[in-house]
C-alpha cells in the first residue's frame, strides 16, 4: 500500500534514477566483467589460443612475478613522496600568499595555474623546454654554472615523475589551505598576538591545527588522484626504463593494450582495486582516528 | 627586549622584502608555462637551442589552425561541453532527489556515488574498451562522452548536494504549503539558489573532462581524439619541433586555465562543502 505523501514524492525520487542508472551502467557493471575476465586466460594477439577458464592463474602468474611488487613499491613510493611534498610546499605557500599587498591577486592566480594544465602538457614542456640536456633550462643553467647537465629523465625517471605531478598538484593543496588560513577567525590571531606568542608559534601552535580539516580533505583527494597518475608517465618516461617509473595504472595499461593480454591486465585491475581501497581506508581511519582523539 | 624590536622603517623594509621574496618563488613556480608561451612565438630556429633575444613570430600558431590540430581542438569542445552538460542534467536532479526526496536509503545512494570516484579507471577500461568494439563506439565522440559522464556525475552529485544542503527545509515545506509540489520547488525555488554553484560545479567537469589522458588515450585513435591524446602522438613524432610544440601547448591549456582562474575560489568552497558534509 503506497500512501499519498509517498507518491506524492515518487516523482521526486525518480530523479535519481537516470544518474544511477548510467553510472552502474559505465562504472558498477564494467567492475563485476573485469572480475569476471580476471579469471580467464585470453590473448587478443593470440587467437589460437582461445579464451580458455583459468581459475586463480592470473592472479598467481601476477603474484608470483617480482616485477609486480616493484611496481607496487614504485606506486606507493609516487603517492606517499608527492603527497607529502605536496603538503608541505602547499603549506608553505599558502602561508606566503595568505598576505595583503599590492599585486597578491595576481601573484596567486599565476601560482596555481600548474594545477589546470593537462598531464600531457606537463609531461611534454617539462620533459623538452625544461629538463632537456641540452637545449631545455636544465642544460642553459648548466652551461651557464660550468657544470654537465644532468639527464633528469634517463638517469631519474622516477624523481623526475615525482617532481612533475608535486608541480601540478601542489598549487591545489595550496588553495585548499590557504581557504583555510583565511577563514581563522581575526580574534583567535589577535589574541595570540597579545599573548606574545611569535610567529612561528602562531604558525605551529594555533595556524596549522586551526586548518587540520582542510590538511584531511587535501590529502584525501590528493590521494585519490595521484594514485591514477598516468598521462605524465606516458609522456615522459613512458614508465621506464624497463618498470622503474612504471605505477599500477600504467602496468594495467601496458599489459592489456600492448599485450593485449586481458586476462592478465584485468587480473592486475581487481588487485589495483583492492590495493587502492585499502590505502584509502587506511589513512581515511587515520585521519578520522586522529581528529577523534583531538576532539577527547 | 628593545634591540628587538623593530623600528616602523625596519618593519617596512623586511614586509618589502618579504613580499619580493613571494614574488620571485611564485614567479619562478610559474615559469615554465610563461616560457611554454614565450617559446610558442619563437622560429624554431630561436628555440634549439634557446635564444633570449628573438623576433616574434605568429607563424606556429597559423600551423595550429590550419592543420589537423584544429580538428583535434574541435574533438576535445565537442566531447568536453556534450559530457559536461549532460553530467549537470543527470546529476543535479539526482542530488535533489537525495536531499529533498523521500529515498529510503538516500544516504547509502549518496555513498555509493561516491565510492565509484575511488575506484580507478583501470578496473573499468578492459570492459568498456571490449563493449565499445563490438558496438564500433570505439574512436567516436559518443563513446567518450558517456564514460565521461560515468566518471563524473558522482562528482557532481557530491558537489551539488553540499549546495542544496544549505537550503532550509522550510523553504520548500512553505512552497509546498502555497500549492508548489516538490517536483516544481526544484525548478521554481532550488535551481534559482544554487545556480552558482551548480555553475562553478560544471567548471569543474569541464576542466577534469577536457584534461583527462587515459580513457582518450585507450578508447580514441584517430577520428575522435581529443588534444591530450594528440599532443602525446605529436611528442613522439615531431618531438623537435618545440615552437610549435608550445603554440599547441598554449592553445591547448588555455580553456581550462582561464576557467579555472575565474572559478578558483568558489570551486575551493564547493570542494570543502562537499568533504565537510557527510
Amino acid at each position: 500500500m503506497i500512501s499519498k505523501a509517498d507518491r506524492r514524492y515518487s516523482a521526486v525520487n525518480s530523479l535519481v534514477i537516470p544518474a544511477f542508472v548510467i553510472v552502474a551502467l559505465l562504472t558498477q557493471i564494467p567492475v563485476l566483467v573485469t572480475l569476471v575476465l580476471s579469471v580467464l586466460k585470453w590473448v587478443v594477439v593470440r587467437p589460437d589460443l582461445g579464451i580458455t577458464f583459468t581459475g586463480l592463474g592470473n592472479y598467481l602468474s601476477v603474484l608470483s612475478n617480482m616485477e609486480f611488487y616493484g611496481v607496487i613499491f614504485n606506486t606507493v613510493l609516487m603517492t606517499v613522496s608527492t603527497i607529502f611534498l605536496c603538503t608541505a610546499l602547499g603549506l608553505f605557500f599558502a602561508l606566503l600568499l595568505n598576505r595583503k599587498f599590492f599585486g597578491v591577486n595576481v601573484i596567486r592566480t599565476l601560482f596555481i595555474a600548474p594545477f589546470f594544465v593537462m598531464d600531457a602538457v606537463t609531461g611534454i614542456v617539462w620533459k623538452t623546454l625544461m629538463l632537456h640536456p641540452s637545449f631545455g633550462i636544465n642544460g642553459v643553467l648548466a652551461g651557464a654554472l660550468g657544470l654537465p647537465p644532468i639527464d633528469f629523465l634517463g638517469h631519474f625517471p622516477m624523481f623526475t615523475v615525482i617532481l612533475l605531478v608535486t608541480w601540478q598538484w601542489t598549487p591545489f593543496f595550496c588553495l585548499i589551505l590557504l581557504a583555510g588560513f583565511q577563514s581563522i577567525p581575526e580574534e583567535i590571531l589577535e589574541s595570540a598576538r597579545v599573548d606574545g606568542a611569535g610567529w612561528l608559534r602562531t604558525i605551529v601552535q594555533i595556524k596549522i591545527p586551526a586548518i587540520a580539516n582542510h590538511i584531511e580533505v587535501a590529502v584525501m583527494l590528493g590521494l585519490i588522484f595521484i594514485l591514477k597518475i598516468f598521462g605524465t608517465i606516458y609522456v615522459t618516461t613512458a614508465g621506464g626504463p624497463g618498470t622503474e617509473s612504471t605505477n599500477l595504472p600504467y602496468l594495467v595499461y601496458r599489459t592489456g593494450f600492448y599485450r593485449w593480454d586481458e586476462g592478465k591486465a584485468t587480473a592486475m585491475a581487481i588487485l589495483t582495486v583492492i590495493l587502492t581501497l585499502l590505502a584509502i581506508t587506511a589513512v581515511f581511519r587515520f585521519v578520522r582516528g586522529r581528529a577523534k582523539k583531538v576532539e577527547a | 627586549m628593545n634591540s628587538l624590536t623593530l623600528s616602523a622603517t625596519q618593519k617596512k623594509t623586511l614586509r618589502v622584502f618579504a613580499n619580493t621574496v613571494i614574488v620571485v618563488l611564485c614567479l619562478t613556480y610559474f615559469f615554465p608555462i610563461f616560457y611554454m608561451f614565450l617559446t610558442s612565438f619563437k622560429s624554431e630556429a630561436d628555440t634549439v637551442p634557446p635564444k633570449l633575444f628573438f623576433t616574434p613570430t605568429i607563424e606556429n600558431y597559423q600551423a595550429v589552425f590550419t592543420s589537423d590540430i584544429f580538428r583535434h581542438i574541435l574533438n576535445s569542445f565537442i566531447i568536453t561541453l556534450s559530457a559536461t552538460v549532460i553530467c549537470i542534467v543527470l546529476g543535479v536532479p539526482a542530488a535533489y532527489a537525495i536531499v529533498f526526496g523521500r529515498l529510503k536509503k538516500a544516504d547509502s545512494l549518496y555513498f555509493w556515488f561516491l565510492s565509484t570516484l575511488i575506484l580507478p579507471a583501470v578496473s573499468v577500461i578492459v570492459p568498456v574498451f571490449l563493449v565499445y568494439k563490438v558496438l564500433g563506439m570505439l574512436d567516436t565522440h559518443w563513446g567518450l562522452i558517456w564514460i565521461y559522464v560515468g566518471a563524473n556525475v558522482p562528482i557532481v552529485v557530491w558537489m551539488v548536494r553540499a549546495f542544496l544542503k544549505d537550503i532550509p527545509l522550510e523553504l520548500l515545506e512553505a512552497a509546498e504549503i502555497d500549492g508548489a509540489s516538490r517536483l516544481r520547488s526544484f525548478y521554481l525555488i532550488v535551481l534559482p539558489l544554487t545556480k552558482s554553484g551548480i555553475i562553478s560545479t560544471a567548471l569543474l567537469v569541464f576542466i577534469f573532462v577536457w584534461n583527462e589522458f587515459f580513457f582518450a588515450v585507450s578508447l580514441t585513435y584517430i577520428d575522435a581524439s581529443t588534444i591530450p591524446v594528440y599532443m602525446a602522438s605529436f611528442m613522439t613524432q615531431e618531438g623537435f619541433f618545440w615552437a610549435k610544440l608550445s603554440a599547441i601547448s598554449t592553445v591547448t591549456v588555455l580553456p581550462p586555465l582561464i576557467l579555472g582562474w575565474i572559478s578558483h575560489k568558489s570551486l575551493v568552497r564547493g570542494l570543502m562543502m562537499g568533504a565537510v558534509k557527510g
